[in-house]
């Protein structure tokens, strides 16, 4: 008959569509996310010589405690959620650089330290102990940079969100109770894919070519003035590694000095008899990496040409002394030259310029200016800086500390005006008299808009070198803001050398969640099940009477009795 | 703890439907098909409200209470008391008592309405890390939901299945039935005009659903007096 056939085929379809909506709802698994989102940045990653150093893991899946945790507790499965404020460096010495287990570290840190914040408004909490925050930072971005955490650790920044589930886990430790999977509590989750290794750091050194104006018959090539600033930064995390003072001070610098002087040149009337080289080197924290393979490009004619390189590192938030840095002997005559100029516009513009002599060690790897790379290709080169000793290796480099409520644009303008008026002194030849080129309120004046914008841009630019590909939107910005200024631009690109390998993973997403006890889930689980007694033995005595009920428990011995 | 909380959760929605099955006479009569014929008429009459929301009204912004809007659903709402009427009457039933056929009834249209509504929201939710209780509140909710469809179904029964009725309860079992027929435009009104918590709606359920339920019992054996 005709229903036969229609029934299994019915069934068929019924049985297709059973299968497809379960696939759809297996697939629903992971939709749901934690009550809270928050954005974190992990800590570096890198090996030096094949020494690890930094945090070795990325993902995260524990329950979380405060600082207030029982002494005895057992904090290899449990995430440490540390606000700055409450740091204190006992704590750092005894579990971190102690090695002691933990499942992982959060640092929450003040809004003031994050970039994209404007202005530093949102912490309605006092900030009048700024800077001894700012001490307590320093120290532990540096004790965390040289050190082996076998376990994840992460910054993030302090809002309402967070702030009411510290205070939770606060109340609950405090109540003695650590949040384990019989307890209850919040749990941390990150997914992070394993770090892997960044496989060749790409260097990308960009230089600009101003030509100084050639008279017909000059058989001799022109001299050349370099300056020089590095642009990269490295520190405790990459992904907030935007480097203000140090060195984007620097960056800003060149870039203000190559419009200023662009706009001489423009007129072959003001063009000096000098060239000028302009470069943006990558590789600074890494022994000034970047400048050597720069300058082992150049020619030797070039090299030869070159008078000498100003090179710029963080001018960014000095009040009254700037230091001028060397490594040729101070009687040398063009390091003379240099100081005189320097220090009699310095005088002119009311502040001081001191000169500081450090000689190179060539056995030392250490490259602890950028002038020092110059030298020992035998190029006369100097560092304008407001730090007046030589930082140690990975140290004022633009980590966590160096954010734009920090740096004093007044100053860079100041910089920059030193750096251009001396330039010219010794460009157009006005030594020993009182002439001022750049003078506010003419069309050559520093433009503070111009420092003020592209700071702004800087402090919002994480720029660790590894993590920055070669065609990069900032690098690419860069070129063509050169490209305005100067005449010719080159990329020269390369790949880090060897003693550094950085891995990857650098900001994440962590979740948290409120969960429940297992104990719970149990007591749930018994008081369901009385209930759904209760309802049967109730829906059974009100519709068939007690005796059924009963007699479904007693059915064998009652037959039994029968049959007796 | 997630596949665990799913488990109970799951056990609170539809527990009760299996126990109810299964501890009254309605397994020793085997009245199965007439649950699962009531479940597909409910599906049918789903399809029908979504049509007719879909057609008549408006996407409204905020989440107030718009009486215009409430009255529409009431409306529509009616469908359903359609659909059991349905459900009840025109379906051939095999031969049940009356009293075994609107239990059945009722409780095939509250399981396809607790699987429908609330099957795929506790496989997505209950299984994250994340605890809440709403799952429990919506699991008691499908144990308000089971009490008021038997009710409605029994009212239903005695209105279109009975045919002498004493004439003194007639109009109170038109009330009970309207009462809760409309019962899902009165906890929403709850929810969205009064602004009552998700806990606070679901105790008014449980509650009503039990006076109802009472109301509704006395009321079936006030009719079933005369007959017997």
């Amino acid at each position: 008959m005709a229903m036969a056939p229609r029934k299994p085929r019915n069934r068929e379809i019924l049985f297709d569509s059973v299968i497809a909506l379960v696939f759809i709802l297996v697939a629903c698994v992971d939709l749901c996310d934690g009550a809270t989102v928050v954005d974190v940045y992990r800590l570096i990653q890198y090996d030096m010589s094949g020494v690890p150093f930094g945090s070795r893991l990325a993902s995260l899946n524990h329950h979380a405690a405060s600082l207030h945790f029982s002494p005895h507790a057992d904090l290899s499965r449990t995430v440490l959620l540390i606000p700055l404020r409450e740091l204190n460096m006992s704590f750092v010495q005894e579990y971190i650089v102690a090695s002691k287990p933990l499942g992982g570290l959060i640092f929450l840190l003040p809004q003031m330290f994050n970039s994209e914040n404007k202005g530093g408004v949102g912490s309605n909490r006092d900030d009048g102990n700024k800077d001894l925050l700012k001490n307590v930072l320093a120290e532990l971005e540096q004790i965390l940079i040289h050190t082996n955490l076998p376990y994840p650790v992460y910054f993030a920044f302090e809002d309402d969100n967070i702030d009411n589930v510290l205070l939770d886990i606060k109340k609950n430790d405090a109540s003695g109770q650590p949040a384990t999977a019989t307890t209850g509590g919040y749990k941390f989750v990150v997914s992070a894919t394993e770090p892997k290794k960044v496989g060749s750091p790409p260097i990308t050194n960009i230089q600009g070519w101003l030509a100084g104006l050639k008279t017909d018959g000059d058989s001799h090539q022109l001299p050349t003035i370099a300056i020089v600033a590095s642009y990269d930064t490295f520190g405790a995390a990459p992904a907030l590694s935007v480097g203000s003072d140090s060195n984007g001070s620097g960056i800003v610098a060149l870039l203000e000095v190559a419009r200023l002087f662009s706009l001489l040149y423009s007129n072959p009337k003001t063009r000096g008899q000098y060239n000028l080289l302009f470069g943006l080197t990558s590789g600074g924290p890494y022994n000034y990496n970047g400048t050597r393979k720069w300058l082992q490009s150049f020619d030797q004619r070039l090299r030869e040409s070159i008078d000498y390189a100003i090179c710029l590192d963080s001018i960014g938030s000095w009040e009254n002394d700037l230091w001028i840095h060397v490594s040729k002997p101070p009687e040398n005559a063009f390091i003379k030259q240099i100081m005189e100029d320097f220090s009699s516009v310095a005088e002119d513009l009311g502040f001081q310029v001191n000169l500081k002599h450090k000689k190179i060690n060539i056995s030392n790897s250490r490259v602890a200016w950028e002038h020092e790379q110059f030298s020992r290709l035998r190029v006369t080169a100097a560092t304008l800086s407001e730090l007046s000793t030589a930082p140690e290796l990975l140290e004022s480099t633009g980590g966590l500390i160096d954010g734009r409520q920090f740096v004093n644009e007044a100053s860079i303008v100041r910089s920059v005006k030193l750096i251009a008026e001396s330039l010219a002194k010794h460009i157009y030849g006005h030594q020993g008299k009182n002439v001022q080129i750049f003078a506010d309120n003419s069309n050559l004046a520093v433009n503070p808009s111009y420092v003020r914008s592209w700071l702004d841009i800087l402090s919002r630019t994480p720029r660790v070198a590894p993590f920055l590909s070669k065609d990069d939107p900032f690098i690419t910005a860069l070129k063509k803001e050169l490209e305005d200024h100067t005449d010719e631009v080159h990329l020269q690109r390369e790949v880090l050398d060897g003693m550094f390998t950085f891995y990857d993973s650098t900001t994440a997403k962590l979740n948290i969640y409120q969960v429940a006890s297992v104990t719970f889930d149990l007591l749930l689980l018994l008081v369901l099940g009385s209930y759904l007694i209760v309802l049967f033995s109730f829906l059974v005595i009100t519709t068939r009477g007690l005796d059924d009920l009963i007699s479904l428990f007693r059915r064998p011995p009652s037959r039994k009795v029968k049959t007796a | 703890m997630t596949v665990f909380h799913f488990f109970n959760c799951a056990i609170l929605t539809f527990g009760p439907h299996a126990v109810y099955y299964s501890a009254t006479p309605l397994s020793e009569y085997d009245t199965l098909g007439t649950s699962v014929k009531a479940a597909v008429v409910y599906l049918a009459t789903a399809l029908v409200k979504l049509v007719c929301l879909a057609t008549f009204l408006k996407v409204s912004e905020s989440d107030s209470f718009d009486p215009y809007q409430e009255f529409l659903k009431a409306l529509i709402g009616f469908i359903d008391v359609a659909g059991l009427y349905f459900a009840l009457t025109q379906l051939t039933h095999r031969n049940i008592s009356q009293n075994h056929k609107f239990q059945a009834v009722g409780l095939g249209w509250a399981f396809a309405d607790s699987v429908l509504h609330r099957l795929a929201p506790l496989w997505v939710g209950a299984r994250g890390l994340e605890f809440t209780w709403e799952y429990i509140l919506q699991g008691l909710e499908a144990n308000a939901n089971l009490v008021l469809s038997i009710s409605l179904a029994g009212l239903g029964s005695l209105m279109w299945l009975r045919k002498n009725k004493p004439k003194t309860l007639i109009p109170i079992i038109y009330l009970s039935a309207v009462i809760v027929a409309t019962m899902p435009s009165i906890t929403s009104y709850l929810r969205r005009g009064l602004g009552w918590h998700l806990p606070k709606v679901v105790g008014f359920e449980l509650f009503t659903s039990l006076v109802m339920a009472f109301i509704s019992w006395q009321l079936f054996a006030a009719c079933q007096r005369p007959s017997a």
